[in-house]
């Protein structure tokens, strides 16, 4: 569902918060909780001045500890609430792990679909600016196997609003993947009161020469790579899945039909890194599309470093993903 | 508070029905129609019988691993119980055959269990901050080991629930060991209760032999924490008759500590105090053969339900419907 409003400029920070406001108003059993989410505001400013307007008993900080964090909120969605729980950085997913993967992502599932999990995960990921090693992973590739899982990953602010009230409705977990360096990017918000289902691929750009399948942050990387090409007479098609869990194939596999190139970019490490196993299931699966081998083009194999100067040389920027594409061209089949 | 004749005939009855259904277990290992893990909680019968006599059915329980007595004190079917160890579509959990930890039932308020030692120290205080903040009035009970006291997810939830006063009771079944190692080299301190100073929560030590012991204690943390008054800490020392699995060759215990943990089996100190209250043996030989009928029907009910086919393992992955 889309508005016929005229549409208003929003920051993704800001939709994201007017999605919480909704929720929060529309469903009492809706509470958020993580570290300095009270009335600081959150790290990234995402629920300022929501306990003044909801209450302590509805949006409240939490002390340190992660596990309890998202085991806290597997717990609370056990006992009907809809709990909405921010982990400060993506990066503290990975202390949460046993809360995620095993018991979040598992617990529908093991006992025997008799309950479910309708918990929220907000995680501010990717690269920022000087926040180094620990503070700036893009880390989805640890969940690509969570099959009880949803893994969110909006890329405009209208996706960011309709995405998060869509994943604070669902019945089973959603990790919410928010890109901390897209908080601050501008962009039309609908006034209504609308959902962007999770799973479901949105097609930025069309094209007949080459499919670029890419997610959050990328998206506007890989869409100015496509300006570029576009001018050396390359059209590319931009699919944006919103996130890895479920994933659009469907979407994916028919735009390459078309365009018998792929090329799939992300911001994390290309070493076990979802376009891996994205490109594996397509030539598996649509072998005789492909007019040339895919190419992954994904963050470097290293750890992002604090250095400012250096951060950057890490993950792909427009050049390197235009460049994906000519070698796609490049690379016939024998 | 002591328990009613009512409430203790119960408590007998289920101690019975536990121990037949690992009986009956036992037999499904032996006669090969059950490939499971058992962790027996023979021996503690005690501690989920007088527990879950203190809870409402809308009361909420992470039970233990060694959960058997625990989930049918809070109200398990048989049947259900059976047909998972037996692998079976009409078990709890629907043939995955993970009944031990991973059967449910929510209006029962059986929650499920962590397969992870420990990881229930956080569920069950989300599930009590859930109650806490939809404003009603259930409380959350977790049943757990002393060894996965020591987990950081222990001093997580102590510390959350005890902020938040949290409607939560902490059940600790002090056995003396982590499957072989010994409470002694595990743990800094004799006492898992303790802790809860650090906390400042209220604690007590019982003795998790003895139901009645166990009920009065949990009946007050509950009633504590219902009345907002926050969470509790209850360690019930306990002895483990079994191996921690089926199969632990117990090499770590001498057989005079093991004989010397038959000499007080729960059943048998419950026995005592309802001939003592003027029931006879005949009252107790009846409700034995009444659970023998009753776990002799419900296995043979278990056993017909079909096994599962491969398509079993993709259902329920996720929810059955999106909403967006």
């Amino acid at each position: 569902m889309t508005s016929s409003d005229a549409p208003r400029i929003l920051s993704y920070r800001a939709a994201l918060r007017e999605a919480l406001i909704e929720e929060l108003q529309r469903d009492s059993k809706v509470f958020v909780m993580g570290q300095d989410v009270g009335p600081f505001g959150g790290v990234f400013g995402v629920t300022k001045g929501l306990t003044e307007m909801f209450g302590k008993n509805r949006v409240f900080d939490t002390p340190i500890s992660e596990n309890l964090i998202v085991g806290g909120g597997v717990g609370a969605a056990l006992a009907g609430a809809r709990p909405v729980v921010e982990l400060q950085y993506a990066d503290f997913a990975l202390i949460a792990m046993d809360e995620i993967l095993n018991k979040a992502a598992k617990w529908r599932y093991m006992h025997g679909g008799g309950q479910a999990v309708p918990l929220v995960i907000r995680a501010p990921e990717g690269i920022l600016g000087g926040l180094g090693p620990e503070h700036s992973q893009s880390l989805a590739q640890y969940f690509w196997g969570a099959f009880g899982l949803k893994v969110a990953m909006p890329a405009t602010p209208a996706d960011a609003k309709g995405m998060l009230k869509a994943a604070i409705r669902d019945d089973d977990p959603v990790l919410f993947l928010e890109n901390k360096s897209l908080y601050n990017k501008r962009g039309p918000v609908p006034a209504d009161d609308y959902l962007t289902p999770l799973g479901v691929a949105a097609t930025p750009r069309k094209g007949k020469d080459v499919t670029i399948v890419t997610w959050s942050r990328m998206v506007s990387v890989s869409l100015q790579a496509a300006e570029l090409l576009a001018a050396e007479g390359i059209e590319a098609e931009v699919i944006d899945p919103r996130g890895v869990r479920p994933l659009d194939l469907d979407a994916i596999g028919s735009s390459l039909e078309r365009t018998g190139r792929l090329v799939v970019v992300h911001e994390g490490p290309v070493t076990g890194g979802i376009a891996g196993e994205l490109v594996a299931q397509l030539v598996e699966t649509r072998f005789g599309a492909l007019k040339a081998a895919p190419v992954r083009v994904a963050g470097l194999d290293a750890y992002v470093p604090q250095n400012i100067e250096l951060e950057p040389l890490l993950t792909p920027d427009a050049q390197t993903v235009a460049e994906a594409v000519r070698r796609s061209f490049a690379r016939q089949p024998a | 508070m002591p328990m009613t004749d009512e409430q203790l005939l119960n408590a007998y009855r289920i101690m019975e029905r536990s121990i037949l259904v690992e009986q009956a277990i036992l037999r499904f290992i032996e006669d090969g129609d059950s490939r499971v893990l058992l962790h027996s909680g023979r021996g503690q019968e005690a501690i989920g019988t007088g527990a879950c006599a203190a809870l409402r059915d809308d009361d909420m329980l992470f039970y233990s691993h060694r959960g058997v007595t625990q989930l049918l004190a809070k109200g398990i079917s048989l049947d259900g119980l059976l047909g998972d160890f037996l692998g079976r579509v009409g078990g709890a959990t629907g043939g995955l055959g993970a009944g031990i930890v991973h059967a449910v039932d929510a209006a029962k308020g059986l929650m499920g269990s962590s397969g992870t030692l420990g990881g229930g120290f956080v569920m069950s205080a989300g599930a009590a901050l859930g109650a806490q903040r939809l404003g009603d009035d259930r409380v959350s009970l977790h049943i757990f080991g002393e060894g996965s006291a020591n987990r950081g997810t222990f001093h997580e939830s102590a510390n959350a629930a005890a902020l938040w006063k949290l409607p939560m009771i902490w059940l600790c079944e002090n056995n003396g060991y982590s499957v072989s190692v010994p409470h002694r080299e595990a743990t800094s301190v004799e006492d898992v209760a303790d802790r809860a100073l650090a906390y400042g929560i209220p604690s007590r030590i019982v003795d998790g032999q003895d139901v009645e012991a166990v009920h009065e204690a949990v009946a007050e943390a509950v009633e504590r924490a219902r009345g907002g008054g926050g969470p509790t800490l209850i360690e019930a020392k306990t002895l483990r008759i079994r191996g921690h699995y089926e199969g632990d060759p117990q090499t770590y215990r001498s057989k005079d500590e093991i004989a010397a943990a038959r000499l007080r089996d729960p059943q048998k100190l419950a026995a005592e105090r309802l001939i003592a209250r003027g029931r006879t043996e005949a009252d107790l030989a009846d409700i034995r053969a009444e659970e023998q009928r009753l776990v002799e029907a419900a296995s043979a009910k278990a056993m017909a339900s079909p096994k599962p086919d491969a398509q079993r393992l993709y259902e329920g992955l996720l929810a059955p419907r999106s909403v967006a």
